[in-house]
């Protein structure tokens, strides 16, 4: 299967929900109580909440709070991967020691608790993905720096390099095309994917258990929606039959599963021949 | 070396780096206990809660009572309440639920080693794993709601509560599905290696052939699912209302109560070291397996003594 459709695909699903997040308003729109609890085929695309507010601009202004931050987390975790595996390739044992040893430190901190700890930080007058988006990349980093070097390993490393340059290649031909673009490639993509969702799951886990105790979000301000609050309008359908909030809740996991096919696509469409 | 560094520094910088970001918020300490609109008293209050000497003193006094087992106070969340009594209660339920979490990854380790998944069931495995730990979470806090109705928060309740949660633990974010993948593909590459296959031929289990070599690895993996599960305690126990430490460290941050973050952070930094540890000494003590010499069998080694004459 050729990797062009697969990437194709990935692109649209980041472009339609960055566009989404690009166009998202400031403010949900005023009540419409007549429309109240819309379902998608009444309202489309995703119907109404219980106020007449098409879901639609829940969708939008959820895709700003996370599309920005989980690029971001996606790019800082893509440039450590490179990182590890150019540094594989330096073969220096005291700089593979110290990678293995930030690895070691970073790895053993649960990531929840690192994230939780930083989120007391944001001052609730400016809340933001972007530092737990970032800190959860940082988290992440090891993990990916480690498979890339463990692939850089397999290429040679040192003498891979040595190899090339006896054949006459610039170092900027050998790190960056022969190395990072021919070799790393599957593995950057993939971690930056994975990232990404990871960051969206994050917003998604830390908005919904704040909307569980009725406080607010660390990720966004509170005039914004996040996906979470699609997900509780809909929690109801699931215990009490025909309250009529299924839509809510379908909506909000196509919009989740929107974000994990973008990963698979996008890991899909780097992979090695 | 590295690795018991890492697990000696944890539980000592943890609430280092907690008490130093007590003082990087803006304002004074004491005003999140007591904000000075609402109270007076406010540098009485310091000196009582050990906020008035900096962010030294406060971390080592809370280090000096944390080694005798007292945890200072909750700031908020039940404010003026011994944070161990807290911890005691929280602490067990984790451990269960944690415990509980454990078995459907282990359960994942022995099938990618048996090497017998059929191939069908991996990816499906993989599909499930792709769901966020916090959907399944609502889905299992709604099969709760929906089996005991008014009655999901009495005992049996809490008991079906953790069940769920342990099933969220163990299958959401790839806990189980990448657990089964990556002791496969462990298992499945070292069968490979020659050393095995001549084991094979001598009438020898790979299995045990390729345990010494295998078992750094699998402690390494399996450690990083521990710790991803740990992680997770804190979304399925707010979501399913379990009382544990992960829902008291997210009551701690979102009321900014920094007497409960700081002893349930370091709860976690001291069960990630003691996870270290034990990779640790997990390796160590293969390593001393591997150095030793290859022992024969007591038949084998009487002939050798008889041929020899004792002489080895």
């Amino acid at each position: 299967m050729s990797r062009w459709l697969p990437a194709l695909l990935a692109l649209a699903i980041f472009g339609a929900l960055a566009s989404m997040g690009w166009l998202a308003p400031q403010h949900l729109s005023e009540p419409v109580l007549e429309r109240g609890l819309k379902s998608w085929d009444a309202f489309p695309p995703f119907g109404t909440d219980s106020r007449g507010r098409p879901l639609l601009e829940y969708a939008a202004q959820g895709a700003r709070v996370v599309v920005v931050p989980a690029a971001l987390a996606g790019c800082l975790v893509a440039a450590m991967s490179v990182a590890g595996g150019l540094l594989r390739c330096v073969g220096d044992s005291r700089v593979d020691a110290a990678v293995a040893a930030f690895g070691e430190v970073v790895g053993a901190l649960p990531r929840m608790v690192v994230i939780l700890v930083a989120a007391i930080l944001i001052p609730s007058t400016d809340r933001s993905l972007v530092p737990l988006a970032l800190a959860w990349a940082v988290l992440c980093s090891p993990g990916a720096m480690d498979e890339a070097a463990a692939v850089a390993e397999r290429l040679g490393g040192a003498r891979f390099v040595e190899a090339l340059r006896a054949h006459g290649f610039s170092w900027n031909r050998i790190f960056l095309y022969h190395i990072v673009a021919l070799n790393l490639r599957p593995v950057i993509v993939r971690q930056a994917c994975e990232t990404m969702t990871q960051v969206t799951f994050l917003e998604l886990a830390l908005s919904y258990l704040s909307l569980q105790q009725n406080q607010s979000s660390f990720t966004h301000p509170d005039d914004l929606r996040s996906w979470a609050d699609m997900l509780k309008l809909g929690y109801p359908a699931l215990v009490i039959p025909g309250v009529g909030t299924g839509h809510a809740l379908a909506a909000g996991l196509f919009l989740v599963g929107s974000v994990v096919l973008f990963a698979r696509l996008g890991s899909f469409s780097a992979r090695a021949r | 070396m590295v690795r018991l560094f890492a697990a000696l520094a944890l539980p000592v910088a943890v609430p280092g780096i907690i008490a130093s970001l007590i003082w990087a918020l803006p304002g004074d300490p004491a005003e999140i206990i007591c904000p000075p609109e609402l109270c007076s008293g406010t540098a009485e209050l310091a000196a009582r809660w050990n906020l008035d000497g900096g962010p030294w003193q406060f971390y080592f006094g809370w280090i000096t009572s944390a080694l005798q087992g007292q945890f200072g106070n909750s700031w908020r969340v039940l404010q003026g309440e011994p944070v161990r009594n807290l911890l005691n209660e929280a602490v067990p339920t984790t451990a269960v639920l944690l415990l509980a979490g454990m078995v459907p990854v282990l359960m994942a380790a022995v099938a990618g080693a048996s090497g017998r998944v059929p191939k069908v069931v991996a990816p499906a495995f993989g599909v499930f794993g792709l769901v966020p730990a916090v959907v399944l979470a609502l889905l299992g806090a709604a099969a709760v709601e929906l089996k005991l109705g008014a009655d999901s928060f009495d005992a049996e309740g809490t008991r079906m509560r953790i069940v769920a949660g342990a099933l969220v633990l163990g299958l959401a974010d790839g806990a189980f599905s990448d657990t089964m993948a990556g002791v496969a593909a462990l298992f499945s590459s070292e069968r490979k290696q020659r050393y095995v296959q001549i084991a094979m031929l001598r009438g020898e289990g790979a299995f045990t052939n390729m345990l010494p070599n295998l078992t750094p690895a699998l402690v390494g993996q399996m450690r990083a699912r521990t710790l991803q599960l740990v992680s997770g305690t804190v979304v399925v126990e707010v979501v399913l209302r379990v009382n544990g430490i992960g829902d008291l460290l997210w009551n701690g941050t979102l009321l900014q109560d920094f007497g409960v973050v700081i002893a349930a952070a370091t709860a976690y930094a001291v069960f990630s070291a003691i996870l270290l540890g034990m990779q640790a000494a997990a390796e160590v003590a293969v390593a001393l397996w591997v150095r030793r010499a290859p022992t024969a069998a007591p038949h084998e080694r009487s002939a050798v003594v008889a041929h020899t004459g004792g002489a080895l």
